[in-house]
């Protein structure tokens, strides 16, 4: 992975002699709260419900054991021992103490992490394919193209201070695992022996985003040179940074202003800015070189690999057989069905460790405990790297087919092997109310509420791939609008009411659910989900998804089957 | 007005310097700009109130004087009026761009556009609600001219410009430090 050199190290030094001294004016009085706030927030740290929360980055979700000790050694020091890991690859820290976040910093910096810009109205940290670099279906690595640009972006000085937050996501696979038409500009790289002589490309999505008016990114751009990046990227931005709406904070977003001119018109105004910015002053000055990429690239080569045969599922359950007793058996046949994906080398397979405990612990957390024990499992069976995904579990990349089942008993000793990645349970949710101060409603026991209801693993098995999202507000973070069912907490009355959308979906074939109606209790939401899945196993031909199956049908039998005993109770008109 | 401002040259080092500009607003426009505070002749006027006056005879006599530079709101779209900043270059030693609020960052887009697009080689001075913690990035992206909120710690704003020795972006002042 990526090593910063002297560069990046002085960088992430000196911003914490910077942050240092902004926390000291704020604690000596001579910084306002109002005038501190951005400047905290572009360094990850918010004022939570409770307590201080401190969000690292880690870029393009990829970490070294190394990087996790640390992350370990910061929850158990600084906070109360555990980390919380989000849909944007980063990690969170509940409980920090405002004097002693630049020590935190400090101990980031000693491991090449940061939290520059993972909060504020700046370019947030760059998100990517949890499977970079190894997905069977890709055919650019984007890590070099993200981390060139998490460079552009770190600490860009003419989009400090933008209309709003700003989220790149960057993929290259066949697949889309990045959500990249939710956010602000989706850049999918492809190489093509007809276009830039084969050299790699971007088209450009712009104008994507969740929150309070989810819209799908337009293409603005096509066939993108990556070494012009800098340069469109910045008259992207620019243009945004003028003309985007900063007189209502819920307009402000790129995705209005797009809406508002049409993609069209703002893939002109871009063009215009461009052509000036590429052709007229810098000739080229502000291109990536030849030479960047390549020290960047050197750090994305493949680890040393082993030769090693490509084993089938069934060798490997075969190989297993003698090992296990009855109960393991189905345990990890279900465990390579569902964390364990395809890999680009022959014996090898990346492998997702679940941080979804049915019911026990939120969505994406970990403690300290577990963060430690998977730097080991890294180091002994991964090359010591670790991938975090924005579903909010943890991936090892460079697994030996022939460890599966060693890896398998050892993560099973954490908690972590549970099969259940893609399921209903796999559930994205938020902090939400328990701890969030945006939040309107509580995610997490809805989350335990739920995954406790569907606890039965065969059953779960049975209904295959359903995605389920869970949001405390309409800001969106637990991605409920492309959660084939979304959960949505709204505030009415000082009460908290969820509200469920149907139909979103990530990937190639990314949809905005629909909101179904009016909004339930906490209490009724176990039973309207049961509602809605029996609705689909009554309604499904042989193999058909959870989404196929509703669109195929449509809204209305779901709807009616959410509302057939609950909507006594349900209240007010959809929100 | 703050008495001081900070004067930070592309190619030299940051200082305080006796503030000789006054910045207007336009309002209590009686045929003219009014009378200044005692002992300033030198006057920021908005672009929008430039443009329709500047063929005036006696703001071309003074204009010519010295006196009379211009500045930027945050929402003036100066790419649209790019002829008239062409004409204006001739005739203003300085060009403020302003500051609503400190979070607000279009001013660091047309300082951008001032010096990359224009290629304005004067100063440009950051005015409005300009705080310590701005200073960095407007002295990249294009100002060279620094008026404070009055209630800001100058020798901290000064110490701001030696924080990073290192930058990862091309800009105004200094091209991205590479290894290769």
């Amino acid at each position: 992975m990526y090593k910063y050199d002297h560069i990046d190290q002085t960088l992430v030094d000196q911003r914490v002699t910077q942050f240092r001294d902004q926390v000291e004016r704020r604690l000596n009085g001579t910084l306002a709260e109002e005038e501190f706030r951005p400047l905290r927030l572009q360094n990850g740290l918010y004022h939570q419900r409770h307590a201080y929360m401190l969000r690292v980055a880690i870029p393009y979700g990829l970490l070294s054991s190394r990087q996790l000790r640390t992350l370990a050694f910061i929850a158990d020091k600084y906070d109360r021992g555990y980390g919380h890991f989000t849909t944007r690859q980063n990690i969170q820290f509940n409980w920090v103490e405002l004097e002693q976040t630049p020590d935190i910093l400090a101990e980031l910096a000693k491991v090449e992490m940061h939290a520059i810009q993972t909060s504020g109205n700046c370019i947030r940290n760059i998100t990517s394919d949890a499977f970079a670099g190894v997905a069977a279906d890709e055919y650019v690595d984007p890590r070099p193209i993200c981390e060139l640009l998490r460079q552009w972006s770190t600490l860009h000085p003419e989009f400090a201070h933008l209309p709003r937050k700003f989220k790149f996501a960057i993929n290259g696979a066949k697949e889309d695992r990045t959500v990249l038409l939710c956010h602000d500009v989706g850049i999918e790289l492809q190489k093509n022996p007809n276009i830039n002589n084969g050299e790699l490309t971007a088209n450009i999505y712009a104008g994507g985003g969740m929150g309070r008016t989810p819209i799908l990114g337009s293409l603005i751009k096509k066939d993108v040179p990556w070494q012009v990046l800098p340069s469109y990227l910045t008259a992207l931005l620019r243009v945004y940074n003028r003309f985007g709406r900063r007189d209502n904070l819920y307009k402000a977003r790129i995705k209005i202003l797009v809406k508002a001119l049409g993609p069209e018109e703002f893939a002109r105004q871009v063009e215009g800015e461009w052509t000036q910015l590429h052709n007229a002053t810098k000739q080229g000055k502000d291109n990536f070189s030849q030479a960047e990429w390549e020290r960047v690239a050197k750090h994305f080569t493949k680890p040393s690999y082993k030769t090693l045969p490509a084993l089938s599922d069934e060798q490997l359950q075969s190989h297993a057989e003698s090992r296990l007793d009855a109960n393991e058996k189905i345990a990890f046949t279900r465990w390579l069905e569902r964390n364990v994906r395809p890999h680009q080398v022959p014996g090898y397979a990346p492998v997702i460790l679940s941080l979804k405990p049915h019911g026990t612990a939120a969505p994406g957390d970990a403690t300290s405990a577990q963060m430690n024990a998977i730097a080991d499992l890294a180091d002994q069976y991964s090359f010591g790297e670790l991938r975090v995904t924005h579903e909010q579990n943890l991936v090892l990349a460079d697994v030996e087919q022939a460890e599966l089942l060693n890896l398998w008993r050892a993560a099973k000793n954490y908690n972590l092997v549970l099969p259940n990645i893609g399921l209903l349970t796999d559930i994205i949710a938020c902090p939400g109310g328990d701890f969030c101060s945006l939040a309107n409603a509580k995610s997490l026991p809805i989350a335990k509420a739920i995954q406790e209801r569907f606890d039965d693993l065969d059953y779960l098995h049975d209904l295959g791939d359903i995605t389920l999202n869970i949001s405390g507000c309409i800001n969106s973070c637990g991605h409920h609008h492309v959660g084939n069912i979304g959960v949505l907490g709204v505030d009415k009355d000082g009460e908290e009411w969820y509200q469920i959308t149907l139909g979103g979906d990530q990937g190639n074939d990314a949809s905005i659910g629909k909101v179904i109606g009016p909004s339930f209790y906490a209490n009724e939401i176990p039973d309207v989900m049961t509602s809605i899945i029996n609705t689909y196993v009554e309604q499904r031909s042989t193999d058909e998804p959870f989404i196929e199956t509703y669109r195929r049908l449509g809204v209305i039998p779901f709807k009616e089957a959410a509302y057939k005993n609950n909507g006594k109770h349900s209240k007010g008109a959809a929100v | 007005m703050n008495q001081k401002i900070i004067y930070y040259p592309k190619d030299g080092k940051p200082n305080l310097i006796a503030n000789e500009w006054q910045v207007w607003d336009g309002e209590r426009d009686e045929g003219g700009i009014p009378d200044l505070e005692h002992g300033f002749h030198k006057v920021l006027v908005p672009f929008h109130w430039w443009i329709t006056r500047y063929k005036n005879a006696d703001i071309i006599e003074r204009a010519n004087k010295g006196e009379i530079g211009v500045w930027f709101a945050a929402d003036d779209d100066i790419l649209k009026h790019s002829e008239i900043i062409e004409e204006g270059k001739s005739f203003w030693p300085v060009i403020g761009a302003h500051f609503p609020i400190f979070r607000d960052g279009r001013s660091f887009s047309t300082a951008a556009l001032l010096r990359d697009r224009f290629e304005w080689q004067g100063e440009v001075r950051a005015i409005g609600d300009v705080l310590i913690d701005q200073l960095l990035q407007g002295a990249r992206v294009g100002f060279d001219a620094f008026e404070l909120r009055p209630d800001q710690n100058l020798d901290i704003a000064l110490k701001q410009f030696d924080l990073f020795s290192v930058v990862t972006q091309n800009s105004w002042r200094d091209q991205r430090a590479t290894i290769a």
